[in-house]
């Protein structure tokens, strides 16, 4: 099979995981040197997609032979999809390619598990090294890390790559019982906690010489599959918040779980609505920015509402704190206004130190004063809304209806 | 009224501004404009460079105006000879977001910013053939800034492209970095020009075939895709030919799920399982 063949079959094997972050990796060039690459700890998205999400990483599986069956997944072995396998310096090559064409600033490379979890890690470190130790390459990489692989494999890979993921997939161990057998939910945080550990070890270790890589500088994510199974936003927003607590994750990503062709029975034969991964999202960022708690996000509720944000549905249930004086309140609960986000609140409370602050700063600022407006006092506003009851306040704020989907 | 040429470089403006500074030649006296464009009053010479002390400024507000500088804009430098006089007047908030004159400055930092982002991003790469040892060149580039960026925004491509040899050109400057040493010239040379417009009539079919892949069409949203990334990089790029098909397909119930059709035209391979599902899979069963 030639590479072209290869790589649409590997790449559409890829596709299913949401991550494409290339930000972290710490400040270093090639200026004048042999190799390539660079990276300064933002990200860069080179292209999109017409499904809107971004291409920053050459995202592909070395293979998408698979031993496993996890029922969600297009390359679960008893799928009937083409087959592929790279070698290693077809990938590295690939790299080297799309990133001196400035198509990608690095490489995301995760793969089915061939022969053992073992060989399988072995093989994604490899081409790692390669890259690094072979073609002195600067750029971004992000290893897919196999739950089940021996730790020393893990810390080996950390060494290499920038970031390091282990996928978790589904919340609960029942989940994984019954769509994904083969995985274990023990082992994937197992391997979470190696790399929580290699971090932390890397950064006490005061005797580290700068030129040794550091461990996994761009920290670990993670992946959670929303709509394969039947488990709730409140499930999935707890476990999100453990593992942000328990192992420092820098990001859980959440896919919606896309239908795959020749679906078993087990899953879905439609997908969840995309606006509930949305949802997800908005709520994941109030947890890792905001200090909200998933039980303040969801009150009494199994699931995050669909029609308004989850800031928005949080205010609806604490009128109590509202209207708030943009002038008085301190910079947290600014922050806390729907429509208001931390930058802006920074912002005013900064400007309010020159001067009052008007309704017209928030225009400026480009909050979003439709949903602002209700829930705040400035020098030259009161909300007229202020005595409106939930209920009717939340009619006027409903996002717009969404188009039906094909499906309904 | 004096009018003075647009034509300037940042340093040259800096030098007539502080003259005229010195002279106390107010806002609403001094205008900028292009000297293609024939002017009621014509072109005044530039002003002296006087005596005296040199105006005080806050240092944040000369770094400001530096920054906001690149925007093409007719008549750019009359905004900022305005923050300048007013700062050097004890406006110490002339070029912050809160003032009115301030936010529009701030605006045009935005602009430069997000361009130069734009350069590290859309840019294309086309590597040079083999066939001709004598050039001194591994990559060409075609690109079409809307702000003047190039000379301190393709050092990136440095930091990026180790001992590489490269060239950018654009309709209005260009810049060719030979392995130790960036050369900037405005305009751009003819053979530059030429060299580059070559290049960007290449195809990447391995890209495309990436770019393919990758797309979901079950997840179809090109409004998301148009939000990021404006059209007129898109014209630019190998992949942007293949979305209107992409589009339209996912839009004829592709996507119902989200394999690429190519991949789906190939023969399929369901795999065996190991012996036992409990037990760790035997070492050797997938080689």
């Amino acid at each position: 099979m030639d590479v072209t063949r290869k790589l649409a079959v590997l790449a559409d094997a890829a596709k299913y995981d949401a991550s494409c972050a290339s930000s972290g990796a710490p400040r270093r060039g090639s200026r004048g040197k042999a190799g390539l690459g660079n990276s300064n700890g933002t990200g860069i998205c080179h292209s999109y997609t017409p499904d809107g999400r971004c291409v920053s990483l050459l995202k592909i599986l070395l293979t998408n032979f698979c031993l496993y069956d996890c029922q969600y997944c297009v390359n679960r072995r008893s799928s009937d999809v083409p087959r592929a396998r790279f070698t290693p310096e077809e990938v590295a090559r690939l790299t080297l390619d799309f990133y001196e064409r400035n198509y990608v600033s690095g490489l995301f490379l995760s793969s089915g598990i061939i022969r053992s979890p073992d060989y399988t890690m072995e093989q994604l470190v490899r081409v790692a090294r390669l890259l690094r130790e072979e073609h002195g390459f600067r750029g971004y990489i992000h290893l897919k890390t196999i739950p089940e692989a021996d730790p020393a494999l893990i810390d080996q890979a950390a060494r290499f790559a920038d970031r390091l993921s282990v996928n978790i997939e589904l919340p609960s161990e029942r989940g994984l019982r019954d769509l994904a057998p083969e995985k274990q939910l023990g082992g994937i945080r197992r391997a979470m906690g190696t790399i929580h550990a290699g971090t932390e070890a890397d950064q006490a270790d005061k005797s580290r010489s700068p030129k040794r890589p550091r461990y996994a500088p761009g920290g670990q994510s993670t992946q959670m599959i929303v709509g394969a199974d039947a488990s709730s936003d409140r499930l999935i927003l707890d476990t999100a918040d453990q593992l942000y607590r328990r192992f420092r994750l820098k990001r859980v990503y959440y896919s919606a779980f896309s239908p795959i062709p020749n679906s078993p029975g087990t899953v879905p034969l439609r997908p969840p609505p995309l606006l509930r991964e949305h949802r997800l999202y908005q709520a994941d960022f109030l947890l890792r920015g905001y200090g909200f708690q998933p039980a303040e996000l969801l009150a009494d509720n199994e699931q995050l509402p669909l029609d308004i944000d989850p800031k928005l549905a949080w205010a609806l249930r604490h009128r109590d704190l509202f209207p708030l004086d943009l002038n008085r309140a301190p910079r947290e609960l600014i922050g806390r206004v729907p429509g208001i986000g931390l930058r802006s609140a920074e912002r005013l409370v900064d400007l309010r130190r020159h001067r009052r602050v008007r309704f017209e700063d928030l225009v400026r600022l480009r909050c979003v004063v439709a949903k602002a407006r209700p829930f705040v006092v400035t020098a030259d506003h009161r909300p007229r809304d202020a005595g409106l009851d939930s209920g009717a306040l939340r009619r006027q704020l409903v996002d717009a209806p969404v188009q039906a989907s094909l499906w309904d | 009224m004096r009018i003075l040429s647009d034509a300037l470089t940042f340093d040259a403006w800096r030098d007539q501004a502080r003259a005229l500074l010195r002279q106390g030649a107010a806002p609403e006296t001094v205008s900028w404009e292009a000297p293609d464009r024939p002017s009621l009053f014509g072109l005044s010479p530039p002003p002296d460079a006087g005596e005296g002390p040199a105006p005080r400024v806050p240092a944040a507000l000369v770094a400001a105006l530096r920054q906001a500088a690149p925007y093409r804009v007719a008549g750019r430098w009359n905004l900022l000879y305005r923050v300048l006089w007013r700062g050097a007047h004890g406006e110490r908030q002339a070029h912050l977001p809160g003032d009115r004159d301030g936010s529009a400055l701030q605006r045009r930092i935005k602009a430069v910013r997000r361009e130069a982002h734009h350069l590290h991003a859309f840019l294309r790469f086309q590597p040079v053939a083999d066939d001709d040892p004598q050039r001194p060149l591994d990559l060409l580039a075609w690109f079409e800034p809307a702000h003047d960026i190039l000379p301190w925004a393709s050092e990136h491509f440095a930091d990026r492209l180790g001992r590489r040899r490269w060239l950018i050109a654009t309709p209005l400057d260009g810049v060719w970095y030979d392995g130790e040493h960036s050369h900037y010239h405005a305009p751009c040379p003819e053979s530059w020009r030429a060299l580059a417009r070559e290049a960007r009539r290449q195809d990447d079919p391995l890209w495309r075939t990436y770019y393919r892949s990758l797309f979901n069409p079950a997840r179809l949203n090109p409004t998301a895709m148009q939000g990021h990334m404006p059209a007129r990089f898109r014209a630019h790029t190998p992949e942007g030919r293949d979305i209107p098909g992409l589009v339209a397909d996912a839009r004829r119930g592709a996507r119902r799920h989200g394999q690429a059709a190519a991949v789906g035209a190939l023969p399929g391979k369901a795999l065996r399982a190991p012996k036992s599902p409990d037990a760790p899979p035997p070492p050797g069963a997938l080689k």
